[in-house]
């Protein structure tokens, strides 16, 4: 018998380790899925498609049928912005290819549903690199375009500066190029327009040189931050991107905070040997931490101790600028039937930024709320969308919440969030758009004084409201 | 069939199945994107199930509950490995149809296996206490998956319960006491 116990486990052995070969390939392309899951929405139809052909035909009978859109990438808005009860959803994450690379002239023609990754992998080879994206690379254009993101980059504005024109299915069925000097009065309102005025096809970004960067991370009180970040970060030119942490560990809540600036290296000759794109290697340990910080303050501290010895660790590493722009997300992702995490993101002007945090304190020690983790980046004063967060000069705090998916629970973070944005708002800030509709539609008006045109040129561009989504029907009506 | 060891593997299977079930239901449904692919997807499972059940019924009479019992153990501890990496509806198909099978094994044998070990005596008592720990096991899993399931990603949770199979099979194969219970007298004539 020893010997057939011997025998099975050799072959099992064997099928296992082909087994967790072929998975940890398949991981290294991961796909995603909706995020929040907050708001299961039954929808009539879902399709998919690589032909331009094929959405035409479809926008055009779902007109004829008097039928609704909602457009998805990989739906990572919160707020139901990709979803709309028994409407036609547009997947358009087949709909990939690369239609032109330009190299010397630094340009990129990509179909909306290609991701940054796809476009990373292409142009890394030439010593380019996307100018403005997210911090995680896992999004499509498409999507990214519609709610007009931002990231770690400091120097070239927001997503909608690098764009220089885009093709648009309207809906009736038209498609047009728009571009500033072509069907302009469409550019401000499509970038950032959430999937409201129709199905972006193609769009021709401008890309910017990969560069190699020194890692420069420092750890600091939260009140010396401003100083910090306007002298030894927006004057020094070379500091070409840039991220901060605020602690939400009990024993240095909204207090502790560590930086890390991307310095741009003087001597750019040893890019190529820092320029093989990354892959998310560790998943397993930050998960289990992550883990952790959910159940307990225990856990919390834990994690900020570790995350922060790692950042502090890598003081002075070398990294290309691709590869700070994908960044890992793998460890995040969270299964739990009955909870899930959430993001808010509030944007406060630089000068106001020790005063805020205070006031964020004040509130939250007396609230009950899971607060995982909170990352800040900077973003320029830039009004070229109607719906434009940056109204100034303004650090942008992402709020990473745990939270149940029970009526009750979303009450309860609700109450909390709109006290938050209420704190927000008062120290002349805003909110991104995005994140699940716990605002009231009073905080969406202060936030964006512009939101009434949006809607309203919505309705003279999609007179039939072809194009509706839950945020549209939340705010919109 | 040694009555423990038959339990304490019983168990740890039950642990393993319990501890996948949901996950699996949330695999099928994610990659089957209509819900007619789900059901029939599930339909598959039961259909093949009942169809093997005759032949199974029979094999058991020939070759013994222990054997079947073991390639049940087996099987899954395999079919455990390829979850994890389908990708395509009509990979899931197949996966379906091998676990209807297995599904259909499992259930055969753990009901001759207990009626064969009884010799007709107490065999109530034996069936309750049978079903009182595999089911402890298999609650205890789903609770303990519940939480496990944030700090692990869903594909070790599938390796976590092959290794379970695993451990259930090498018990079954090391306990000498188990013999081959063949059938040796004819079945009763009617």
């Amino acid at each position: 018998m020893k010997k057939w116990i011997a025998a099975v486990i050799l072959i099992y052995s064997f099928a296992l380790f082909l087994s967790l070969h072929v998975y940890s390939k398949q991981q290294q392309n991961d796909t995603v899925r909706d995020a929040s899951k907050l708001l299961p929405t039954k929808m009539k139809v879902v399709t998919a498609t690589s032909s331009t052909k094929d959405l035409q035909q479809w926008v055009r009978k779902a007109g004829r049928m008097k039928e609704t859109i909602a457009i998805a990438g990989m739906q990572h808005s919160q707020g139901g912005q990709t979803l709309y009860p028994n409407g036609t959803l547009l997947n358009m994450k087949g709909y990939n290819k690369i239609l032109k690379f330009q190299p010397k002239t630094k340009k990129i023609t990509v179909q909306s549903g290609a991701t940054w990754a796809d476009i990373q992998t292409k142009i890394n080879p030439y010593g380019l690199s996307l100018k403005v994206m997210q911090s995680q690379n896992i999004f499509t254009v498409g999507g990214s375009l519609s709610v007009n993101v931002h990231g770690r980059d400091i120097r070239y504005g927001s997503l909608v500066d690098t764009v220089e024109s885009f093709h648009l299915l309207k809906a009736d069925g038209e498609i047009i190029n728009v571009s500033r000097t072509e069907n302009s009065e469409w550019f401000p309102y499509v970038i950032g327009g959430y999937g409201l005025f129709g199905v972006i096809l193609d769009v021709t970004l401008q890309l910017a040189d990969d560069e190699l960067y020194q890692h420069r991370t420092v750890e600091m009180d939260y009140s010396e931050y401003t100083a910090y970040f306007k002298e030894k970060v927006k004057n020094d030119r070379s500091v070409r991107m840039h991220l901060a942490r605020l602690s939400v560990a009990p024993k240095s809540f909204f207090k502790e905070l560590y930086v890390t600036d991307y310095v741009l290296v003087d001597d750019q000759r040893k890019l190529n040997k820092y320029d093989e794109l990354k892959k998310e290697t560790i998943v397993a340990l930050p998960k289990f931490m992550l883990g952790l910080s959910r159940y307990s303050d225990k856990g919390k501290n834990l994690l900020w101790d570790t995350q922060k010895k790692y950042f502090i660790k890598n003081d002075g590493k070398y990294e290309s600028r691709n590869n700070v722009m994908r960044s890992d997300s793998e460890f995040m992702e969270y299964e739990n039937p009955n909870r899930t995490e959430v993001l808010q993101e509030y944007f406060v002007p630089v000068d106001e930024f020790s005063a805020y945090v205070d006031d964020l304190r004040t509130l939250l020690k007396k609230e009950d709320l899971n607060l995982l983790n909170i990352t800040i980046r900077f973003v320029e004063h830039d009004e070229n969308a109607v719906l434009s967060y940056a109204k100034d000069d303004m650090f942008a705090l992402v709020l990473l919440i745990n939270q149940g998916r029970s009526k009750q629970e979303i009450q309860k973070t609700e109450k909390v969030v709109q006290k938050m944005i209420d704190v927000t708002l008062k120290h002349d800030g805003s909110y991104y758009l995005p994140y699940y509709s716990y605002p009231t539609k009073r905080q969406l008006h202060e936030a964006y004084p512009r939101i009434d045109e949006f809607f309203e040129k919505k309705r003279v561009l999609d007179p039939d409201e072809r194009f509706k989504n839950l945020f549209y029907v939340r705010y919109g009506k | 069939m040694n009555d423990r060891t038959f339990v304490t593997s019983q168990s740890l299977l039950m642990t393993a199945s319990s501890m996948v079930f949901p996950f699996y239901l949330l695999l099928i449904r994610n990659i089957g994107d209509s819900y007619s692919q789900f059901g029939l997807a599930y339909g598959l499972f039961a259909l093949t199930g009942a169809l093997a059940h005759p032949v199974i019924g029979r094999l058991s009479d020939k070759i013994g509950d222990r054997t079947l019992l073991l390639l049940y153990t087996w099987g899954m501890a395999g079919m455990m490995l390829v979850v994890p990496i389908i990708e395509t509806v009509s990979a899931l198909y197949a996966l379906q149809i091998v676990m209807g099978v297995l599904g259909a094994v499992q259930k055969t044998t753990e009901k001759t296996a207990l009626s064969r070990q009884s010799s007709g005596k107490q065999i109530g008592r034996k069936i309750g206490n049978y079903h009182l720990w595999t089911s402890v096991w298999g609650a205890a899993a789903v609770i303990a998956t519940g939480y496990l399931i944030d700090f692990l990603t869903i594909g070790s949770l599938f390796y976590l319960a092959s290794l379970l199979y695993v451990i259930s099979a090498v018990i079954l194969m090391k306990s000498a006491s188990i013999e081959s219970v063949k059938e040796t007298k004819k079945p009763v004539q009617t």
